[in-house]
């Protein structure tokens, strides 16, 4: 079988979209707060849950089921902050304990929805699965092709609430020198919180979007989180359109990739991806160095 | 039948020591985030059962599984000395997710997820090691033995000097000492304390599979490490006990394991986090993470 360019580059761009939602969501949280929250990942497999509870379960209406949905991935990333995060930044702890703290949040979270909902995998089914269309020599579902369009006006909405509103300038001006937002007037820690909350959307509307696209199982967090943080990073962490093209640099990686070895290298793919910039660009493909960091 | 428990319990407890005290070695004297530690345990497990397996004698494997952990934490550090703080954190767990993705997929060597059974119990001058009991008394001696190394190594000027780089680096390089060579050295010693731990493990369950070497194994591993407290051999010696009998408590209730096992990590994040909010030192810590 030949090198199927049109269809991979497809995949790509359908994967890619899932990513960079992700992403930019662990960007903006990263760059105000400066941590790793890999607990981020969770959020969305909580996010692609709650979506089964209540819709699929509950047989609420889509779109309210959607609602609750981003509401509830708010309200965790919220709690996280307040509960954890918070306290352990007014001790001025190091980012690296912020680090364990998130991956012990992400595992906690993960055994959460073991413990309810089970191993076995779960479908939303939404719509019934249906035949493809073929467009230049690439298959893609109807599904995929609003899963693509969703993701790119979010991510354009996104840019440009980051980019021309007020808040969305406060945001910048807390990542870029937290003490001197502070004292501009701003509140560091409000915006933090609100980072958190709107990170936290945006996690889980990829949430949504993956429940849509793929099965549930509970142990997808992880993998999403890595997918997520080195999209990031290989963009530029501090920079939306870094890590929107980072993640689909990710995604393109990894399904080239798995054309040459079996699928199940596709993390170590995207980590040896994310090893060569730590090493040789660490301030990503975007990158702007905004001050020290340890 | 609670002899054969209590039996099984410490030889894991022993594992869990040296494991502990090697990763210890790692963060809190080195003052290195390596959240690759869990790999090279894996690499320590797969390469004793797989050379065993294919003929070498037993106290062979077991030291080849030390010597390529340490080589592999040496490389590890070779790849990643250029990183700091939460970079090196990231690098380093994406070493352990790189093997693990190996494990899993190099069927033809590991056999992926179906994992290696009926690994042959350690056969050590001729006399084959059969009964639980005879093993828990091998365990402990090897644990007894690798503390006792770690012990000197950190009381020893090498040991104190790494503790200087990780409070110091700059200042220590003004003296004229190589701070690199000595976290190379403090990760291959590491290392080599894993793969051992590795080999232990893997003739004691006779079965691995890589779901042993994953992301959960890794937070059992820093919760004791971080309960015990950095740069504190007594506090990782302490931890493993904690940290093992706690949750075998939940056994006496009656549970199905598919809510045991969940609930046997909500525990342990729990106390991780508890830990790093109200005690971040640990038990017996004596420095803060930087």
């Amino acid at each position: 079988m030949s090198f199927p360019i049109a269809q991979l580059l497809a995949n790509s761009l359908i994967i890619g979209s899932i990513y960079a939602l992700v992403a930019v969501g662990f960007s903006l949280i990263y760059s105000t707060n400066r941590f790793v929250h890999l607990a981020h990942g969770a959020t969305v497999v909580a996010a692609g849950y709650a979506l089964y509870s209540t819709f699929t379960l509950l047989h609420l209406p889509f779109i309210l089921a959607c609602i609750l949905t981003i509401a509830l991935s708010s309200v965790i990333g919220f709690l996280m902050f307040k509960a954890i995060y918070e306290p352990l930044q007014k001790r001025k702890s190091s980012t690296v304990i912020m680090l364990i703290a998130s991956i012990g949040l992400l595992t906690l979270i993960e055994n959460l929805i073991l413990l309810f909902f089970g191993a076995d995998v779960k479908t939303i089914g939404l719509l019934e699965v249906r035949q493809g269309i073929n467009i230049a020599g690439a298959i893609i579902t109807p599904l995929q092709i609003v899963l693509v369009l969703t993701s790119l006006t979010l991510l354009t909405v996104f840019y440009l609430f980051m980019k021309k509103t007020t808040l969305g300038r406060n945001l910048r001006a807390v990542a870029d020198h937290k003490e001197l937002a502070s004292i501009m007037g701003l509140n560091p820690t409000r915006l933090m919180a609100i980072s958190f909350i709107i990170g936290s959307a945006l996690a889980g509307i990829a949430g949504i979007l993956i429940a849509l696209e793929q099965n549930l199982d509970p142990s997808m967090g992880t993998d999403l989180m890595i997918k997520g943080f080195s999209g990031a990073i290989v963009g530029g962490i501090y920079s939306v359109p870094g890590s929107i093209l980072g993640s689909y640099l990710v995604g393109t990686a990894e399904n080239v990739g798995t054309w040459f070895l079996p699928s199940g290298y596709k993390n170590a793919i995207t980590f040896t991806l994310l090893f060569l910039f730590l090493l040789l660009r660490p301030k990503g493909i975007f990158g702007v160095d905004k001050g020290v960091r340890e | 039948m609670i002899q054969t428990y209590l039996i099984h319990l410490f030889i894991l407890i022993g594992i869990y020591i040296i494991l502990t005290l090697s990763l210890n070695l790692t963060i809190g004297y080195s003052g290195l985030l390596n959240l690759g530690h869990v790999a090279l345990f894996g690499i320590g497990a797969y390469t004793s059962t797989l050379l065993v397996m294919n003929g070498l004698p037993f106290l062979l494997s077991f030291l080849t599984a030390g010597i390529l952990a340490a080589i592999s934490g040496a490389l590890l550090y070779g790849l990643t000395r250029k990183l700091k703080g939460d970079y090196l954190a990231l690098a380093t767990l994406g070493f352990s997710f790189v093997i693990y993705s190996i494990m899993l997929n190099w069927i033809d060597l590991t056999r992926g997820p179906l994992g290696i059974p009926g690994i042959p119990k350690p056969l050590i001058f001729g006399l084959t090691i059969q009964s639980t009991g005879v093993y828990l008394f091998f365990t402990f001696i090897i644990t007894l033995i690798s503390i006792g190394i770690l012990t000197l190594i950190t009381r020893s000027t090498f040991g104190r000097l790494l503790q200087a780089a990780r409070d110091d680096e700059i200042g220590l390089r003004v003296l004229g000492k190589n701070t690199y060579a000595l976290r190379y050295k403090s990760m291959a010693i590491a290392g080599f304390f894993a793969g051992i731990a590795g080999s232990i493990y893997a003739h004691y369950i006779s079965y691995i599979d890589p779901s042993s070497f994953s992301l959960t194994n890794l937070i059992f591993l820093l919760t004791a490490v971080i309960v015990g407290g950095l740069a504190s051999v007594r506090g990782s010696i302490i931890a493993p006990f904690i940290l093992i009998l706690i949750p075998e408590a939940l056994r006496f209730i009656d549970m199905p394991s598919s809510i045991l096992g969940p609930l046997r990590q909500i525990i342990y994040c729990l106390i991780l986090l508890v830990i790093l909010l109200y005690r971040p030192r640990g038990i017996c810590g004596r420095i803060d993470l930087q």
